[in-house]
């Protein structure tokens, strides 16, 4: 499947509760060079990416980072085996879902 | 120096903003195309999935104006349109992804090949580089 397919879809909690849009998709690479899917980026309040913010070294210009901080408030990044379902109306979470920190390390 | 096999193990990748829109440099350094979209392995719609499963890898780097296309204003393009280039030819990801590979053994580059055989070549002067 396309990997846009997944940007942008709703996040769902058990009881239907929207917890955010799908902004980004991380994945980790192994020792083969392969690239393994570990989790979704979720952001409340917006579905714009995050442009590198999401580093947490990046903080300049300051005024910029500030806005896309204060836009990307409460963002989290959901582990892929939380992940429940995947429906047409969007991404099911598990019940008692850890929601992780975005930044890169 | 010797270029790395693959990425570095271990390194975390953000797809949206690590490798969609990047430029790809084949192993001269030569551009190829740019990532419009990734595949990734499907994900079965509508079923419960397994959290002890494989979690989805990816495949393939996507190129070309369907793809691009159906990306900007909607819909999702015949799998027979992706030009894909496959994942394990890359070996850095960076300000653009490089491949271990040149762009003539890459479907991705063929409407560039086409261009150069059938129109450029065809020109007087047009089968070797200016003087």
């Amino acid at each position: 499947m396309l990997l846009t397919e997944l940007l942008r879809m709703r996040v769902v909690e058990v009881d239907g509760t929207e917890v955010g849009r799908v902004v980004d998709a991380r994945f980790r690479i192994d020792a083969q060079g392969g690239a393994r899917l570990v989790g979704l980026i979720v952001s409340p309040h917006t579905r714009a990416p995050f442009l590198g913010y999401e580093r947490a070294a990046l903080d300049e210009p300051l005024v910029l980072d500030r806005f896309l901080r204060w836009l990307h408030r409460g963002s989290f990044l959901v582990d892929w085996p939380d992940v429940r379902r995947l429906d047409d109306d969007g991404l099911h979470l598990r019940e008692g879902y850890e929601r992780r920190p975005s930044t890169l390390p | 120096m010797i270029p790395r096999p693959h990425p570095e193990p271990g390194r975390l990748v953000d797809a949206e903003f690590q490798v969609l829109d990047r430029q790809v440099l084949d192993r001269n350094g030569e551009p190829v195309v740019t990532v419009d979209d990734v595949e990734i392995t499907d994900i079965p719609r509508g079923v419960e999935l397994d959290p002890d499963a494989d979690a989805p890898v990816i495949e393939n780097l996507l190129s070309g104006s369907a793809v691009l296309g159906t990306r900007l204003f909607g819909g999702r393009p015949p799998e027979s349109r992706w030009q894909r280039i496959r994942w394990s030819h890359v070996t850095e990801i960076g300000t653009a992804v490089e491949l271990n590979t040149t762009a003539d053994r890459l479907d991705a580059s063929w409407t560039e090949r086409w261009v150069r055989n059938h129109l450029i070549g065809r020109i007087p002067g047009g089968r070797h580089a200016p003087d």
